[in-house]
């Protein structure tokens, strides 16, 4: 399940509270949560990058590339760094292809099944990755379930997408449908009904409608929520540890071996400045609209 | 009543009906789809619970029957990890609610220096890849020996419910009625009291939910634990991964599913209106 | 032009109906007014006219042709929405040409429509503003200008002026009667404001729990209510409970004749239709006087412990416990929600109370 989170939308009542000597209160009662952020996310991501950056040899303090020249040269770091680049691209494509449709129904529809559609959307948050990994496997793996079933029917099995890239990208799409969903509704909140009653007044059809009002009005919404995936589904470690390839493989797994089993504590925290590098972007994207968001609701 | 009938065409000829409830058919095929998709995955985790015997390539597994179940519950790393998730979980949620809602109370209602830009730093902090965040927070934690420790893994998990039990509370607050709270400072009630009374029962609710979802979310976390926890911490999930990869009886990693769901059914119940509203999917930036 | 009928409409939700049974006709040119309280199926009506709802009864014909199953994007009529549901991704001169576009209509024809919609409602340099840009009244009257310029046969409005403050309302309510006079357009405009109602339309229909309780011209509404709530929900009314013997009223104050079979009854009486006359013996008195400066308003206690509201002339004193004696120059009874008769003056003089 994910975890992490963030705003909310009514912060302006705040800013009116009153000011007699509360500053020293508040600051007091924030203060252990942003010391335990300042020392587990903030002080961590400039020492990992110090700790690349700066090697103690024998002669003192040393400043050099060279972890970073050797992941850029490891042909094996590379394919696993690329396979990682098309899981998401390919994960958040999917999610986005199966999302969209699912919260433009939820949106817009007014019948009593719209509320079951909802519940299924919904019920994989519910689901930890570890079971789904396990359910995946005795679904779609070898001899599975779905396997079962075809042979029943005398079709031939499927070629089982465990332990490929495929095994990863399935399970990260059922695992982030909910959150996806979720707040491409949120998006399509902000679309009226009366703007798109006002827009089929005018004559527009469905495609019409979806490209010319309502898309342009959620486009912010889905750089977010693209963000969103990507920095969550780059990372992810449970579901490509358990269902993907062993070689290449993908950064979270590939990190989790560099650091537990081949002891390199140096390179794994490397490759994890590559994922911050890599995700950057995104992050910024992320942290600008939420800062935007704020603002606009204020 | 005697509507004056207005109309020149007063009820003459017939009068057209139409069916307009229309059957949803569109809807009924994402449920049939979704049901598919999301639901069979567990339902053959569930019937692998129960398979005393499953040979390929029968449809539904030869023999039923509770052997597993009593194999599986005596296995003594079993009830260790359990009882260590459960310690865990109960531990991180209680810090956590320490720490977190009084900050969240804080953010919500009281004006300090820099509160903007430090809540915007807890929102923040998803822009970063998590697991990459794990590796770099490892990193630091060998050199303080809390790698394999009880503690280590309580800090890598309290860190990943600061967020939820940070702006779930805050918002829960914010929608405390702000007139509520002044009628009772009205009525002779003190700041405290005002909190104790109004503020806090007005914003339980959320808040319980927040903290479920917070001890369901610790007791699957799995990356942290495995990274952090590795040899000697060996949580529920992380167990599960073991047994899923050392491929043992089939059926122990289908029977701890089922066990495994139980808490997670219980959030689900309790939660869903939280999850399913607005501001819930708003707090992830949208 | 055109000529809009709604017949015999029928409509639930959730199996409770929300329009029973409705027959009304728009003609041509003309402008009808739905008003009624909140939950009277007012925007419902409206929202099946424009095809956004589907009546589960009967038809909806526009110039003679059958529109029921029509959607609304094929449909000849304009809708401007209370929240103005203009787009705030689109300039205002997008939003405009928005339908236009989608007609696939040349950019100089489009331009020139644009131009003439915006010029209608007074906006014309406004084209290229933002609509975040514009104050309440100009958004809604670009939502006007976006119905027009496509040239519906009907124009429906839903309450489109109820977010703004009175003073625009009032100003925005004439505009839009002077250009839709100019255009001659059939108009359906719903409102649950009675004076906005009374000031703008041909004829009102007003309504309650999803039927028509009367339709009349504004003046007949006020004057003539044919219904018990028609006669509360315009203006403001008097309700005197009493009982009907032999012809003859039994209330102790306002002693009428009228043809009408025993039993109980309610007075209508408006407060204007009431004449005070200050009176030592009376037994009414005045509890409390309100001067609005065009008149003053006069609360009565009668004996039976009722209150009567009376409009006298600005120039009236009368001091708070004062005994006064009341006559009312026209009454109506009412039986239920029913109307039983109206009384004229003659029968009423000089019928103070000792």
């Amino acid at each position: 399940m994910t975890t992490l989170a963030s705003p909310d939308r009514s912060i302006r009542k705040g800013g009116q509270a009153k000011r007699h000597g509360r500053g020293l209160t508040g600051l007091l009662l924030v203060s252990a949560p942003v010391m335990l952020l300042g020392w587990l996310i903030i002080y961590p991501i400039f020492n990992a990058i110090g700790r690349t950056l700066f090697v103690k040899g024998d002669a003192g303090v040393r400043f050099g590339f060279d972890s970073y020249h050797q992941f850029l040269t490891d042909g094996y770091s590379l394919s696993n760094l690329w396979l990682t680049l098309w899981v998401t691209a390919v994960c958040a494509a999917l999610l986005m292809a199966t999302c969209l449709p699912l919260a433009l129904y939820l949106r817009f529809a007014k019948s009593r099944v719209a509320a079951l559609v909802q519940g299924l959307a919904l019920f994989p948050m519910f689901v930890p990755s570890v079971i789904l990994a396990y359910a995946l496997i005795r679904t779609i793996g070898p001899n599975g379930a779905v396997d079962l079933v075809l042979n029943a029917v005398g079709l031939p099995k499927i070629n089982s997408p465990y332990l490929t890239p495929w095994g990863p990208i399935i399970g990260l799409v059922w695992d982030n449908i909910p959150l996806t969903t979720l707040m491409l509704v949120a998006g399509l909140g902000g679309v009226s009904d009366n703007a798109v009653e006002a827009a089929r007044d005018a004559g527009a059809r469905h495609f019409a409608l979806l490209r010319h009002i309502i898309l342009p009005q959620i486009g912010n919404a889905m750089l977010v929520v693209l963000s969103f995936t990507v920095l969550s589904i780059f990372s992810a470690f449970t579901l490509p540890y358990v269902l993907g390839p062993a070689s290449p493989e993908m950064m979270g797994p590939f990190m989790q071996r560099t650091f537990s089993q081949v002891l390199d504590t140096r390179m794994a925290v490397t490759q994890a400045v590559i994922t911050f590098i890599i995700c950057a972007g995104f992050g910024a994207f992320y942290v600008r609209s939420i800062a935007k968001n704020r603002e606009a609701r204020r | 009543m005697t509507a004056i009938d207005p109309v020149t065409m007063a009820r003459d000829s017939h009068v057209p009906t139409h069916k307009t409830k229309k059957t949803d058919w569109l809807g009924l095929g994402i449920v049939a789809v979704l049901g598919l998709v999301v639901v069979v995955p567990l339902v053959v985790v569930a019937i692998w619970a129960f398979a005393e015997v499953w040979r390929y390539p029968s449809l539904l597994p030869q023999e039923f029957g509770l052997r597993f179940w009593n194999a599986t519950l005596a296995r003594p790393d079993v009830w260790g990890a359990m009882f260590l998730s459960i310690r865990l979980s109960v531990t991180v949620t209680l810090l956590s609610a320490i720490i977190c809602l009084p900050a969240a109370y804080a953010f919500a209602r009281l004006d300090f220096p820099g509160r903007n830009v430090l809540f915007l730093s807890f929102l923040a902090s998803h822009a970063f890849p998590k697991f990459g965040l794990l590796v770099a927070i490892a990193g630091i934690f060998l050199n303080l020996g809390l790698i394999s420790t009880f503690w280590g893994v309580v800090l890598i998990q309290l860190v990943g419910t600061l967020m939820m039990m940070i702006w779930i509370p805050v918002a829960a607050f914010q929608n405390v009625d702000r007139a509520m709270e002044e009628a009772a400072r009205d009525a002779g009630a003190g700041p405290l009291r005002v909190f104790w009374s109004v503020s806090l029962p007005q914003a339980a609710p959320t808040i319980f939910a927040a903290v479920l979802l917070s001890f369901v979310g610790t007791f699957y976390e799995t990356e942290g634990a495995w990274l952090i926890g590795a040899p000697e911490i060996r949580t529920m999930p992380v167990l599960m991964i073991t047994f899923i990869n050392n491929q043992i009886v089939v059926q122990y990693g289908a029977v701890l599913s089922v066990l495994l769901w139980i808490p997670s059914f219980i959030a689900l119940m309790f939660t869903r209106r939280l999850v399913g509203s607005a501001s819930f999917a708003k707090g992830f930036g949208v | 032009m055109a000529q809009l009928s709604l017949k015999n409409i029928g409509k639930s939700f959730d199996g409770t109906d929300v329009i029973r049974d409705i027959s009304l006709d728009v003609e041509d040119g003309e402008l009808v007014c739905l008003l009624g309280p909140s939950g009277s199926g007012k925007s419902t009506i409206l929202r099946m006219a424009g095809g956004f709802e589907t009546p589960d009864r009967g038809a909806i014909l526009i110039d003679g042709q059958d529109v029921t199953r029509i959607p609304p994007e094929k449909r000849p009529t304009g809708m401007v929405f209370q929240s103005h549901a203009l787009w705030s991704h689109m300039s205002v001169a997008d939003n405009i040409a928005f339908g236009l576009k989608l007609r696939r209509m040349p950019r100089r024809e489009i331009q020139e429509k644009v131009a003439g919609a915006l010029e209608l409602v007074g906006l014309a340099d406004y084209g290229s503003r933002r609509v975040w840009q514009l104050s309440g009244g100009q958004q809604q009257r670009v939502a006007i200008a976006r119905a027009l310029v496509l040239e519906p046969k009907i124009l429906l409005l839903d309450e489109p002026f109820a977010s703004l403050d009175q003073h625009l309302r009032e100003h925005l309510r004439e505009e839009l009667r002077d250009i839709q006079r100019r255009l001659g357009i059939t108009t359906l405009f719903v409102t649950h404001g009675q004076d906005e109602a009374l000031a703008l339309a041909d004829r009102i229909v007003v309504l309650q729990g999803g039927e028509i309780e009367q339709v009349a011209s504004p003046d007949q509404m006020y004057r003539a209510p044919e219904t018990r709530f028609v006669a509360g929900f315009i203006g403001s009314m008097n309700f005197l409970a009493c009982d009907m013997r032999g012809g003859r009223s039994d209330h102790a104050v306002f002693q009428i004749e009228a043809s009408v079979s025993d039993g109980p009854v309610e007075l209508a009486i408006r407060p204007e239709a009431i004449v005070v006359t200050p009176s030592a013996t009376s037994t009414a008195r005045v509890h409390r006087t309100t001067d609005y400066g065009t008149h003053i308003l006069v609360d009565i206690d009668l004996a039976d412990g009722t209150r009567v509201k009376a409009m006298c002339p600005p120039a009236t004193r009368l001091a708070t416990g004062q005994p006064v004696s009341l006559s009312a120059d026209r009454v109506t009874v009412f039986r239920g929600t029913e109307k039983l008769a109206d009384v004229a003056p003659v029968e009423m003089r000089e019928v103070a109370h000792v």
